[in-house]
């Protein structure tokens, strides 16, 4: 919410004095400590600027370090990089829904939801601290399908296949994927998996607990889309089975429920979906003739 | 978990997910259209209605052998999976207010309740009809019994929800199996099978709620004059066709 600072408002109308009132930017943060802890909600309020993004506000919190109430406070904890929407490492639910804090801008968001701004971490990984949240998960889904093009060797391999203008306007899409989350977050199929080190695990028994859990949880959209990209790859096509026996294992392209808000959420806007069914396709021929050949 | 201790369930996970979205095509999705297709034929008149069912009911002690092996069992399996889905998911229509995920939400909120209205559309019918102002349905007097059954306002209520639900659910279903195996995959022959998915809904909901209006409006004493007619002329020709002792034991449409 954008207001008047009022003179009773402590250090802050020191700061910015009494004549002209500044206009201030309200937000609640749902802050956690630490990994496992208590979440609560703070509010904060900074001096309004043009074309402020969610970041800047961020940034502006940490400089001031003190809630709205005046009270001295650790700076509220979150991920960012490229500040420009291709890291995928600054997402965050603002006012309830999941996107890139760095393409939020504080205008278009009082503007269509008004009032407070609300910054939540995402609710399908676990916290680490405020906004930070541990997105291993992510990366070990895209592991799992093995979203790479196998060429690791001893010996040079020579020059790969070449690749028709359409398969490449075909696969650019589903090459923008930054790893952001936003269709896990979105996914009603996909549901949070927060592993907690029993005192009596060694830490190498605890990290092979947390592996399996990911390993048998659904993929999400963003690793099937993956494994579509590096199956119509001429070189990454190699291990293309490989990518659809774990595409039909435990927590595979058969978790899809079809609710279809990974393909709405996505910032990249990558046919995710057109991914889905396309995985769909190729696991029911693979998984036939898995069947009959073997 | 690792392969030796999964679960049988989990090892075998999407074979289960693609035989539970099939069986709700077929055999659970196909009879679920010939069943309204049957019903609606009262609209047509006490007779022709009583002609299909003496159809189906002329398979005699096979009948119920086939209704357990292509209805009821494949029908428990989807909705025993159904609700494994259910369980596991977690909708957030509230948050992401999308087309696509209302229809989820609603996939799973119909589901539920064409589950409860089966079952309670069978044990009504069967055996407990009378208490609700009904009565049980009576393969001879096909229209009549059907008829009388439905009576009660708050049961007909029910049944347009019962059916209505069960309609969306398989319309619906039908868009998303073709996603789940790859039938459509680009966004423009998803929106085509949508259409053919909605027309497909809509004309189910018009035979499931012509049917309910059919037996709605039907005159009792007349249809159950033609039903006797009917048998009379049956026993007439072939009486061994009708002389099931048990009509009760009969769970067919």
């Amino acid at each position: 919410m954008i207001t008047a600072a009022h003179g009773h408002d402590g250090d802050a109308s020191h700061e910015h004095g009494h004549i002209p009132a500044a206009r201030m930017v309200r937000v609640r943060v749902l802050r956690q400590d630490v990994a496992g802890g208590e979440s609560y909600w703070e509010r904060f309020e900074v001096p309004y600027e043009p074309n402020m993004n969610v970041i800047s506000v961020l940034q502006k919190i940490a400089a001031l370090a003190r809630s709205r109430d005046g009270r001295r406070v650790a700076p509220v904890a979150w991920d960012c990089s490229c500040l420009e929407e291709v890291c995928g490492s600054c997402t965050m639910l603002i006012n309830g829904r999941t996107r890139m804090a760095c393409s939020a801008l504080v205008d278009r968001l009082v503007e269509e939801d008004g009032e407070e701004i609300e910054l939540r971490p995402m609710s399908k990984f676990p916290v680490v601290r405020d906004l930070v949240v541990d997105r291993r998960r992510l990366f070990r889904s895209l592991e799992r399908v093995k979203a790479w093009v196998p060429v690791d060797g001893s010996y040079d391999h020579g020059p790969g296949p070449r690749i028709s203008p359409e398969e490449q306007e075909d696969a650019y899409p589903l090459a923008e994927c930054i790893s952001c989350g936003c269709c896990l977050e979105a996914c009603p199929q996909f549901t949070k998996l927060e592993a907690v080190r029993r005192e009596d695990e060694s830490e190498a028994d605890f990290e092979k607990r947390r592996r399996a859990a990911f390993d048998s949880g659904f993929v999400g959209a963003h690793a099937i889309s993956q494994a579509m990209l590096f199956n119509g790859h001429p070189t990454g096509k190699m291990i293309a089975d490989e990518r659809l026996q774990a595409l039909t294992a435990p927590g595979g392209i058969q978790m899809c429920g079809n609710a279809q808000n990974c393909v709405a959420v996505c910032p990249k806007r990558i046919p995710l979906t057109r991914s889905i069914a396309r995985a769909g396709r190729a696991a029911t021929v693979w998984a036939i003739r898995k069947l009959f050949d073997r | 978990m690792s392969d030796s201790s999964a679960s049988f369930l989990e090892r075998h996970q999407f074979l289960i997910y693609r035989l539970f979205s099939l069986a709700g095509l077929v055999p659970v999705g196909a009879f679920l259209v010939v069943h309204l297709l049957t019903n609606a034929s009262v609209l047509a008149g006490a007779g022709t209605f009583q002609s299909r069912v003496d159809m189906i009911h002329s398979l005699g002690p096979l009948l119920v052998p086939i209704e357990w092996a292509f209805i009821f069992l494949p029908m428990l399996f989807h909705a025993a999976v159904g609700f494994v889905i259910i369980a596991n998911g977690l909708p957030n229509v509230g948050s992401y207010p999308y087309v696509g995920n209302v229809r989820y939400t609603m996939q799973r909120a119909t589901g539920m309740i064409a589950f409860a209205f089966i079952i309670w559309h069978i044990v009504q019918l069967h055996w407990m009809g009378k208490p609700l102002g009904g009565g049980q349905f009576d393969p001879h007097r096909a229209a009549s019994s059907a008829a009388a059954a439905l009576q009660h306002p708050l049961v007909a209520i029910l049944y347009a929800v019962g059916v209505l639900s069960t309609v969306f659910h398989f319309a619906n279903g039908l868009w998303t199996l073709g996603i789940t195996w790859g039938l459509w995959t680009s966004p423009a022959a998803m929106r085509r099978a949508n259409a053919v998915s909605v027309v497909v809904g809509l004309a189910l909901a018009g035979a499931g709620l012509g049917s309910l209006a059919g037996m709605l409006t039907l005159d009792r004493d007349k249809a159950q004059a033609e039903e006797e007619r009917m048998e009379k002329r049956k026993l007439q020709f072939e009486p061994a066709a009708v002389g099931s002792p048990e009509p009760a034991a009969h769970t067919g449409v």
